[in-house]
């Protein structure tokens, strides 16, 4: 078998900290990206444009929220929210003339100013609590958005993103492809790399207990804040980065509350902390209500489902829901675990026990 | 009482007439303890008598309402515990308190927090930025691996080892911080013969290594007179007795208060 642990000996830490340690595991990812960069040669247009390029930037941004709530352990419900500010952020910037990258830089620095405020507001209670003061957050940003004209663009409340250049090249066609693929790759090696030095790990510390952090000289409040500003400067330059490479012009309800639940839905299903799992969680997330309507559809064609059709619209998202509620009973660790089981089982192959 | 080669010795730790009260319980009854750079000093009592809440009230956790307490002349009182740990004053906790969702190796590089600079920023440059000091640390807590010889669990995730090797690793996390002073809380509760003569093989090499001032916590008292070169008995949050180990352990009120537990202390 291919997947092989024996004869793989690291004789320096360097080698033995890589991000993918086994000679496999970098293969597949070597050959994923190769996939990715080729993709617009052999995906047709409107696959690349509708489905994988959401599919990335979605992926980038659960993988900012799952920085916060499955590495620093600070659960987050208005994460929608935050994407907003980066993305109306950005796109006044870019309208003032700011050059795009910067734009984007400025519009993560926005976001993360606002989203610590909040964190440091809601950093006074905990559990439930926070989750309410991160919902008050998501209120208060639509809220403000709505109302202050200057921000919303004015009476229809859309905001067209002008045209811009990322590095000389003009984003438009598959440049807007590449745009969301390179953001996703940054984020993805940033989590990587962050979970494998001290910052990370100083945040997995003060989620599994912060009064054993502290006894090692972690200061619990600081790193949390730096969780909120970290995922936000993330989470806002994604927001961002959907809104010129996919929706080119955005409104208050593409950053609704139901979009907060749906990241949340992501990062769970995916797997709390697992980058892995941000991506499978993210395609789980778009694409299952797209496949259950259809299959919906499909079966009341056919009578076998003969309801009424107010309830048949309801039905995809009652099945989504139990999906969700599924995951987080009976796997817990979420789809991200079932892709380690599968990883498992051919690194021992042909023997069968697992470790785990 | 016993001072007499006390008074020649510095004293690193300073407990001065503390006070603490939980709600209408008085847990500490005016604690006065100087604990001599590189002694081993041990802190016995029945349970309740208030060893653990002395801890918590040098390491930050329930500052005292009445007394001072200073290490190395700098006062502890007002500090937080993440700031008394960047004093080099490391602790362990009588409940195992390790981070399950790491590595037994992670959990000892943690130790290394206070010497890291650990940024976003760093994180993002990692092949420039955090490499470097990300495998001299790694070195660093190696040596302390193989001190406590936890080689063979070095990858294993911490919530599958047996809990006498998690007291280990714990003892390795707070050693990683290369304290001064290290305050350990029952670190052999519920072990037996074997994994206790290890422990307290492992505290003595660590203390040699790394030239430690000790406070211990034990229950088992054969242990703290063989290691201890003074003890304090505390009952209900009192100093009953204070010298060299023998002694003390020896004196009246001692004995009354372990009544019942005498023969405990072989
Ligand atoms: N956080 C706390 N809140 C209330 N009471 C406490 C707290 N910590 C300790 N106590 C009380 O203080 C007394 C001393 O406890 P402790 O220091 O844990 O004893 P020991 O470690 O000697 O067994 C006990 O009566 C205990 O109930
Ligand atoms: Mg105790």
């Amino acid at each position: 078998m291919f997947y092989r642990l024996s004869g793989v000996h690291h004789t320096r830490y360097e080698t033995a900290r890589q991000i993918w340690p086994v000679p496999t595991d970098r293969r597949v990812v070597y050959i994923l990206l190769a996939l990715a960069l080729a993709a617009p040669l052999y995906l047709p247009d409107l696959y690349l444009s509708s489905y994988v390029l959401p599919w990335l930037v979605w992926s980038a941004a659960a993988l900012s929220l799952t920085l916060l709530m499955g590495i620093a352990g600070q659960l987050h419900f208005g994460f929608a929210a935050v994407m907003a500010i980066g993305a109306y952020s950005s796109i006044h910037l870019a309208r003032a003339g700011v050059p795009f990258e910067l734009a984007l830089i400025g519009a993560g620095v926005i976001t993360a100013v606002i989203g610590t405020l909040f964190g440091a507001a809601a950093l006074r209670v905990k559990g439930l609590y926070l989750v309410m003061a991160t919902l008050a957050m998501q209120y208060l940003v639509d809220w403000v958005i709505i109302n202050v004209p200057a921000i919303s663009g004015g009476a229809q409340a859309t905001l067209n993103t002008p045209e811009v250049s990322f590095l000389f090249m003009p984003l438009s066609g598959t440049g807007l492809y590449y745009g969301a693929l390179l953001w996703a790759v940054i984020v993805t090696v940033f989590v990587l790399n962050i979970k494998r030095t001290s910052f990370g790990r100083a945040l997995v510390a003060i989620r599994d207990k912060d009064y054993a952090a502290a006894v090692i000289g972690v200061n619990p409040f600081k790193y949390k804040l730096l969780a909120f500003f970290t995922a936000s400067f993330l989470g806002g330059i994604s927001g961002a980065v959907l809104a010129f490479c996919y929706y080119q012009a955005v409104t208050p309800e593409q950053f609704g509350f139901n979009v907060s639940i749906q990241l949340v839905a992501m990062v769970l299903v995916g797997g709390l902390g697992s980058v892995i799992g941000a991506y499978l969680g993210a395609g789980f997330v778009l694409l299952a209500p797209m496949f259950l309507t259809n299959a919906v559809a499909y079966l009341a064609v056919w009578g076998v489902l003969p309801l009424s059709s107010s309830l048949l619209a309801h039905i995809p998202l009652m099945v989504y829901g139990l999906l969700i509620v599924g995951f987080i009973l009976f796997e817990p660790l979420g789809l991200a675990k079932i892709y380690d089981n599968i990883r498992k089982y051919f690194l021992v192959w042909p023997f069968r026990h697992t470790q785990s | 009482m016993a001072d007499e080669q006390g008074t020649d010795r510095e004293k690193v730790l300073v407990c001065d007439g503390i006070r603490r009260w939980f709600g209408g319980l008085q847990a500490l009854k005016g604690i006065t303890i100087g604990i001599e750079r590189g002694e081993i000093y041990g802190l016995v009592g029945p349970n309740g008598s208030g060893k653990t809440t002395l801890v918590n009230a040098i390491t930050g956790f329930y500052p005292p309402q009445e007394g001072t307490i200073t290490f190395n002349d700098q006062i502890l009182n007002d500090r937080k515990p993440y700031r008394v740990a960047q004093l080099g004053i490391a602790r362990t906790f009588q409940n195992v308190a390790l981070f399950h969702g790491m590595s037994v190796l992670e959990n000892i590089l943690l130790g290394r927090h206070i010497y890291m600079k650990p940024s976003a920023l760093s994180s993002l440059f990692y092949w420039w930025w955090a490499q470097s000091e990300e495998v001299a640390h790694r070195a660093k807590a190696e040596e302390i691996i193989d001190l406590l010889q936890l080689e063979s669990v070095r990858d294993e995730p911490v919530d599958v080892i047996p809990l006498g090797v998690q007291k280990r690793v714990e003892l390795a996390r707070a050693l990683c911080a290369e304290p001064s002073c290290l305050i350990l809380d029952e670190p052999m509760a519920g072990m037996n013969q074997e994994e206790k003569e290890y422990m307290v093989r492992f505290i003595l090499d660590a203390q040699e290594a790394l030239g430690l001032t000790i406070l211990l916590i034990e229950h088992h008292l054969d242990v703290v007179t063989a290691i201890c070169e003074r003890v304090l008995v505390l009952n209900n949050g009192e100093k009953i007795a204070e010298g060299p180990a023998r002694e003390a352990m020896s004196d009246p009120a001692v004995v009354a208060a372990y009544v019942g537990k005498k023969d405990d202390a072989a």
